[in-house]
């Protein structure tokens, strides 16, 4: 299909999609998608409840997509718009807004009302925002308003789910109480409950009575789920319970009203098997449509984040506005308290904003005039304006939540295997619920039944059953038992939980996949420049022969004062950071590859390198060793000279990131090497990683070669991640097996790693791989318990304690335990809501050792 | 129309093996072992219900590609 579709053409959208279940719904779903003409690949993620297509909008449309899938049984449920619309004043109007509106990507219905001047559209938030479905028919010269409170994709979301979990409700409110009734009847002569429970009670037609609403209403949805299935040739969960159920049922039916037939005769109506079994499925299905969706709370948070309102400034005056229409360059007003609606740079006032929601930092920052705001931030202190620079999609937020809901519909590695094992369990399941059957009908029954067998954990005895009842009993037992729900929930589950968790904390993991990639890490490669350090030089020594080092640093800043070298500004910045005062120089010449030499009041100040003083016959004395001493901590040594007698040395280095060092020693600590990549030479770039420790340099290394650095390194098999700036070190980031783009700030969708670090903070790598680990030590928890489940209950299902124990696991017990199976897993995933990296729990005394492990980037007072 | 064909192709096979292996399942019935007749018939029909599911979903998608793979 592929290889159909023109290049440039395909398509990605995110769909809705609820009522799936199991691995295999997941299967069938992708199948059905993938049958499409147009469809270049479909992946479904059974947690997210979305399905990520590639697709050639010219050969295939939305409606067709939703077709297929509700040809297999499911629902797409569309984001819903409402909206006012004036002025439209007959079919043609109505025509127009359904053409126009129709034909934007992305939306898969209009329909306009002309009697309650409503237009209804459905669409995917993933290709179009509300806002520009608005403004599409204000363009048409309509006056358009939110008919209700805006539809967002949350809320559409949120019902899908509260219908499942609703619908799961009244089915077992329905089932639950029927099947305890039928209990009590089948169990009525035992032990002394003929006190308690009434004769009629026990009576086959009542027990009839009572069973059937049980398997033809709760039970209904299995049966015509499977049968929507096997008509186009997949098969699913729904299978195994409609078997399942439906061969218990059935028995009983011909038990009850033609005893002689030969089924196992009046005692052997399995309708509390039928009923029960119903019941505990519904329980499960119940409790995972609860459970389900609070792995996902994450995401749900980012999305409570987008503001409603914003208050902009038009003719001066301040209006209130959806926050969805703001557009760029508009100027907003944010007073105390409130969220800021979208992107942009503060143009006057102060405050204090909480970013905390989008960048995991704890303490609120502090914002002035020029300074970015990100939406769905909350302001503190102060009342300030910003003129907006990102609007609707294309904010941060909007964004992030993007990034992390399609990462949410991609599937790691390690699901693959256990999507490949659950969709041909099914079949699997049913081969050997076959050789089950065949196996005790010819053999196993005739070797061991005994009349006073039991079932496990019940009072039931087998007596009344022969050949044939006893064999498809077994049969069925294994069909239920053998449910790899909890494999299909394993993996798509911890990965929700795990991405939420990152976006949290300002990690975004791009994918399942990057995630993995991320928890199998071995070595981490810092780039260095703007990386490891903040990427602009800054004086971090003043040398002085008579102790006055502010005048060696006021000369050199004079020197400097004219100069666009940044050295030269460093130093100039150094000086002013001082308080100290730097006037015109009023003669300066540069110096090609020696300094410069500058005239003030009529002194003669030279300010360079040792070429310089030898040129003009400057002694350097004790000063050289000094500059040598610099010159091997990494630092460039700049010599100054008033007239003809040196004065001192002014030391200039890119400094270190105040989290740096910790860093690289919280990445040891997890056991990883940490090598730094860098085009310095090999003397400063030594320098530098001696000072955080790093324990493998890369020096001397052109922009162009970094990415086969990294290829060096992995053809030595060890697993890459390379951190660095996600634009210029974008061919890098790409080749290593994880690439993490750092200090993207509000520009997400730019950055080319795998993993995108919002904040500019080493710590949050550290982060990262500790969320990344988590994550799949919990996916290992879930598959273990998942595969474990089936490995050791299939075979109690089929029988193999019988031989020696007389005793067999019931329908219903076996209902019960996949039941409990799929919630384990699940309840798994959900415990990770609490889990902070280790680097964020320490608070300020964090941040306290952080600034205490590096000596560089001290301020100039504490130097010497 | 391919559709069609292939589905109504794949019915035909799949219901004809299940027919099949419930026949076989009668056969030995018959020849081995003291079975009564609800016995040999019930176990025919759940060989041959989940002999239908377990070809049917593996059937009809090799019919698919098979006509298809001719046609191309």
């Amino acid at each position: 299909m592929k290889g159909e579709m023109a290049e440039g053409k395909v398509k990605e959208v995110t769909l809705p999609v609820a009522g799936m279940s199991c691995a295999a719904c997941v299967n069938k779903v992708e199948k059905a998608l993938e049958g499409l003409k147009g469809v270049a690949s479909a992946r479904v993620n059974l947690a997210a409840a979305k399905a990520g297509v590639e697709y050639d909008p010219a050969a295939c449309s939305l409606a067709d997509m939703e077709e297929a899938i509700a040809g297999v049984g499911y629902e797409v449920p569309w984001d819903r718009i409402e909206l006012l619309v004036l002025g439209m004043m007959g079919s043609h109007c109505q025509q127009n807004i359904e053409r126009a509106v129709g034909a934007l990507d992305g939306v898969s219905k209009v329909q306009v009302n002309l009697g309650t001047d409503t237009v209804t559209v459905d669409y995917t938030a993933s290709l179009i925002s509300a806002a520009q479905i608005k403004k599409t028919i204000r363009d048409l010269g309509y006056e358009v308003s939110d008919k209700a409170e805006g539809e967002a994709s949350l809320d559409r979301e949120r019902r899908a789910r509260q219908q499942e979990v609703r619908r799961q409700l009244v089915n077992l409110l329905i089932a639950a109480p029927l099947g305890l009734l039928v209990m009590a009847g089948t169990f009525r002569d035992y032990w002394v409950l003929d006190k308690f429970i009434p004769s009629f009670l026990a009576n086959k037609y009542v027990l009839w009575a009572l069973a059937t609403p049980v398997v033809l209403g709760p039970g209904r949805q299995f049966f015509v789920n499977s049968f929507n299935g096997l008509r186009r040739g997949v098969t699913d969960m729904n299978l195994l319970y409609a078997t399942g159920i439906g061969a218990a049922y059935f028995i009983a039916v011909i038990n009850t009203f033609w005893p002689n037939a030969g089924f196992g005769g009046e005692k052997a109506t399995f309708y509390e098997s039928a009923a029960l079994l119903t019941t505990f499925i519904v329980l499960g299905r119940y409790l995972e449509a609860v459970t389900r969706g609070r792995t996902s709370e994450a995401i749900r948070k980012l999305m409570k984040l987008q503001p409603k309102r914003a208050r902009i400034l038009r003719d001066g005056q301040e209006v209130e506005i959806p926050a969805d229409e703001v557009q760029a360059d508009d100027i907003l007003v944010v007073r105390p308290g409130e969220s800021i609606p979208v992107d942009g740079v503060v143009s006057e006032g102060y405050s204090a904003v909480d970013e905390s929601m989008i960048t995991g930092e704890s303490l609120p920052v502090e914002k002035k005039a020029g300074d970015e705001v990100i939406g769905g931030t909350l302001n503190r202190t102060g009342a300030f304006r910003f003129r907006a620079t990102r609007v609707g999609k294309e904010t941060a937020l909007a964004q992030i939540i993007k990034l992390v809901e399609n990462a949410q519909a991609t599937k790691a590695p390690i699901q693959r295997l256990s999507d490949t094992v659950a969709s041909h369990f099914i079949l699997g399941v049913h081969m050997l619920a076959l050789g089950v059957f065949l196996f005790w009908f010819f053999g196993g029954f005739n070797w061991w039944f005994d009349p006073n067998s039991r079932f496990i954990l019940s009072p039931s005895e087998l007596s009344g059953l022969k050949v044939f009842g006893f064999s498809l009993l077994l049969s069925v037992t294994v069909l239920v038992i053998s449910c790899p729900c909890a494999v299909g929930l394993a993996t798509p589950s911890a990965i929700m939980a795990g991405s939420g968790l990152g976006a949290q904390n300002g990690i975004l993991f791009k994918g399942a996949d990057a995630m993995e990639a991320t928890a199998k890490l071995q070595t981490v490669i810092f780039d260095k420049t703007g990386t490891l350090t903040k990427g602009e030089p800054s004086v971090t020594e003043v040398v002085s022969l008579d102790g006055r080092q502010d005048d060696v640093l006021r000369l050199a800043a004079i020197a400097e004062k004219n100069s666009e070298h940044p050295l030269g500004e460093a130093i100039v910045r150094a000086a002013r950071e001082r308080g100290l005062a730097v006037p015109d120089a009023e003669e300066f010449a540069a110096i090609p590859g020696h300094g410069v030499e500058a005239r003030r009041n009529g002194n003669l100040i030279l300010l360079g390198n040792r070429r310089l003083m030898a040129e003009r016959q400057v002694a350097l004395g004790p000063l050289l060793a000094e500059a040598e001493r610099l010159e091997q901590d990494g630092k460039t040594a700049m010599f100054v000279a008033a007239g003809d007698q040196a004065i001192g040395v002014v030391a200039v280095a890119d400094t270190l990131k105040e989290s740096s060092a910790r860093a690289v020693e919280e990445l040891h600590r997890l056991g990883l090497e940490v090598a730094m990549i860098t085009g310095d030479n090999q003397r400063t770039a030594q320098a530098i990683a001696r000072q955080v420790g790093i324990d493998r340099v890369l020096a001397e290394v052109l922009p162009q070669d970094k990415a086969a650095e990294v290829r060096k390194l992995q053809e030595q098999g060890r697993r890459v991640a390379m951190v660095g700036d996600g634009i210029n070190d974008a061919p890098a980031l790409a080749q290593a097996d994880v690439g993490l783009a750092i200090g993207s700030g509000t520009d997400v969708a730019k950055e080319t790693g795998h993993v995108i670090l919002v904040k500019d903070d080493l710590l949050d790598v550290v982060g990262a791989i500790q969320i990344a680990r988590f994550t799949m030590r919990k996916v290992r928890q879930n598959l273990a318990w998942a595969f474990g489940y089936n490995t050791a209950a299939i075979p109690l299902g089929a029988g193999i304690l019988y031989p020696f124990f007389a005793q067999v696991v019931s329908p219903e017990l076996a209902a019960f335990l996949m039941a409990i199976s799929s919630l384990s897993v699940t309840l798994n995933a959900m415990s990770m809501r609490g889990f902070r990296p280790s680097i964020r729990r320490g608070g300020r005394l964090a941040q306290a050792a952080r600034q205490e492990a590096t000596g560089i980037g001290r301020p100039l007072e504490e130097v010497r | 129309m391919d559709e069609q064909r292939a589905r109504y192709i794949g019915a035909l096979i799949y219901t004809a093996f299940s027919l099949l292996g419930a026949l076989a399942f009668l056969a030995a019935t018959t020849l081995r072992g003291d079975y009564d007749w609800t016995a040999r018939l019930g176990g025919a029909g759940w060989v041959f219900l989940l002999l239908m599911i377990i070809l049917m979903p593996t059937v009809t998608p090799w019919v698919k590609k098979r006509l298809g793979g001719r046609q191309g």
